[in-house]
């Protein structure tokens, strides 16, 4: 069962593809991180889900539901947060709450309330005369407190201080342990790799990489200064691991279960023995700042 | 959900709305006040002192233009009430979609269950009945100038010694007195519904305008921008009638112009001197043969326009690609 699905879901302007041949499937009560620098497709993928855009090929689905002819009843299982939300900046806090409560069929004003404080937001203020951290906690609260079984975060701790942006990452889990969907793009590495339980990397309009982040949390990279050469990698570990050598007496050893590896590390002639989890970043420089990139 | 929305594009409009209503009123009243200060036959006087060419640019005779009716329906053609319609009705139309997409707000509202369809309709109809509204005011104005002034009129005196003329078979009549200045109320001189077709001109004039800039604005991305073809659009149409009606060799340009269908001032005239044809979409002579489009058809060219610009205005708005707000 997949809640969000795309099949070769293309955005073209002309010669330039926005977003090319993208097929992702997101399945219900999953986080989904997507990665990718400015201009990557993520903003534009999201667009053609909420059905703001026209895909040029391909389809999209929320919930069995075509996100361009049946736009209205997607919209009513979705909550959406812009990258930098705007409201109304004739209201005050508390008639944006209101506002977007009424119009829901479903809306609660004392949720979005509750969320408000716990955003610690002043409500009394005029929107226009509201920072733009402020904005953003009221686009949250309008955002999070809609009932509904997904949630599409673009960018949602832009312009949030660090104490927010953890309630923030707070209320996402929260989201996912109460069986809600959630979309959550970011440029923050470590939040999404806090959140989420997989991302998808893009690369100029492409989807490069789907990444399960259990997977990933068990993958770990050993540095270590050899004291002498090494012989071959015993056969039983081989699959697992890929090792480079760096120079002479440096080597770098990449695995996807750390366990088996260390027995044969502690009989190698090795100092300074340095051994990290690989990490998001390490995933998404393979797509973005290697120049030989797998890309 | 409908309710919601109408309630926020009301509290969006109120403002604007209730300066040009007020701005409407208020001009219209004093308006009339002016015209009741001025004795007919001194305008008269000066308007016998124009040169006859003038009379092209207005689709009324003279004679009739400075009755109390004709002054009076002038003030649909003046510059405040002209302008508060345009304003409301460029300013409210140019907002429907490239203004909420420039300000950010379009992208959170279809964030929610709204259909494309029900975020511009619902501005439309603010739009629209807001147009009655600030129509509706000048006729409020010039009715409660009627209500509340009083013309003033020279009288002569009523005791008058008449002098026979043996020659002709005729007296003149000496007056033995000074003329006397009178102030009738101008509800005996002026029935305020002879303003109520004009009234509807003018809100089917502010109708085509408003759903033009409606249009512009669905099919644009920058609000500046759909303002500035609009006004550009407006001045073409304005010179091009002006033009029309100056220049005889030219007078097929009156016909590519929309702006020739705003003539509130022929429509008192026909309110004023034949009632029965106040509503009618020709005007036929007594024998039932035509003779002229009665006032419908210009109410109705115009607000087809204006129907037909938001029913395009939807079309493009609900196809076309939504950028992310800048």
């Amino acid at each position: 069962m997949v809640f969000v699905e795309t099949q070769s879901l293309s955005k073209r302007y002309g010669n330039f593809a926005a977003l090319d041949e993208c097929t992702l499937g997101v399945e219900p009560g999953e986080v989904f991180g997507l990665l990718g620098p400015n201009g990557a497709g993520k903003t534009t993928l999201i667009r053609l889900l909420l059905g703001y855009l026209r895909a040029t090929s391909g389809s999209a689905t929320i919930d069995g539901l075509d996100c361009r002819t049946r736009s209205v009843a997607v919209r009513r299982r979705t909550a959406y947060l812009p990258g930098e939300a705007r409201l109304f900046r004739a209201l005050r806090g508390r008639d944006v709450l209101r506002f977007f409560a009424e119009i829901r069929s479903a809306g609660s004003v004392e949720r979005s309330l509750q969320l408000a404080d716990r955003l610690e937001l002043d409500l009394s203020r005029l929107v226009a005369f509201m920072s733009t951290g402020m904005r953003q906690k009221l686009a949250l609260a309008v955002t999070l407190a809609a009932d509904v079984p997904l949630l599409i975060l673009d960018e949602p701790t832009a312009n949030l201080d660090p104490s927010v942006r953890a309630s923030v990452i707070d209320i996402v889990a929260e989201a996912k342990e109460a069986g809600r969907t959630v979309v959550f793009s970011s440029h923050v590495l470590s939040e999404v790799e806090e959140v989420c339980d997989r991302v998808a990397i893009l690369r100029r309009g492409k989807l490069v990489h789907t990444q399960v982040m259990r997977e990933l949390r068990r993958q770990h990279r050993v540095r270590a200064t050899l004291r002498e050469p090494i012989l071959d990698v015993p056969a039983e570990i081989a699959d697992g691991i890929s090792v480079q050598r760096r120079g002479e007496s440096s080597i770098e050893i990449e695995t996807e279960e750390l366990p088996p590896l260390l027995g044969w590390l502690a009989a190698l002639p090795v100092d300074e023995v340095n051994i990290e989890p690989v990490g998001l970043r390490a995933v998404y420089d393979r797509f973005h700042r290697d120049p030989s990139g797998a890309a | 959900m409908m309710r919601v929305l109408i309630r926020r594009r009301i509290h969006e409009a109120k403002w604007l709305l209730l300066a040009c209503s007020v701005a409407n009123i208020w001009f219209c009243w004093v308006r009339v006040w002016i015209v009741s200060r001025v004795d007919t036959t001194r305008f008269k006087q000066i308007l016998d002192l124009l040169p006859d060419d003038w009379q092209k640019f207005l689709t009324v005779d003279f004679a009739w233009m400075i009755t109390y009716p004709g002054r009076v329906s002038l003030a649909y053609e003046e510059l405040v009430v002209v302008g508060c319609i345009s304003i409301w009705a460029i300013a409210r139309g140019s907002d429907c979609v490239s203004g909420e997409l420039g300000r950010g707000t379009m992208e959170m509202l279809l964030a929610q269950p709204v259909s494309r369809f029900a975020a511009i309709t619902t501005q439309a109809m603010v739009t629209i009945i807001g147009t009655a509204v600030v129509a509706g005011s000048a006729w409020v104005g010039n009715w409660l100038g009627i209500l509340t002034t009083s013309a003033k009129q020279e009288v002569t005196a009523s005791w008058q010694l008449p002098i026979p003329l043996p020659l002709v078979g005729s007296e003149i009549p000496i007056p033995f007195a000074e003329p006397k200045t009178e102030y009738i109320p101008m509800t005996e001189l002026l029935d305020a519904s002879l303003f109520l077709p004009a009234t509807v001109n003018l809100f089917a004039f502010g109708l085509m305008i408003a759903g033009f800039s409606a249009m512009m604005s669905a099919w644009d991305r920058y609000r500046w921008r759909t303002i500035g073809i609009v006004v550009g659009v407006y001045f073409l149409q304005s010179m091009a009638k002006l033009a029309g009606m100056a220049i005889e060799e030219i007078s097929w340009l009156s016909y590519l112009t929309a702006f020739t269908a705003y003539e509130p001032e022929l429509a008192v005239r026909v309110a004023d001197l034949t009632p029965e044809f106040a509503w009618s979409f020709a005007i036929t002579t007594a024998d039932g043969s035509w003779q002229a489009h009665g006032p419908m058809t210009y109410h109705c060219i115009l607000g087809g326009l204006g129907l037909f610009f938001y029913a395009f205005a939807i079309w493009i708005f609900t196809r076309r690609d939504l950028p992310a707000p800048l």
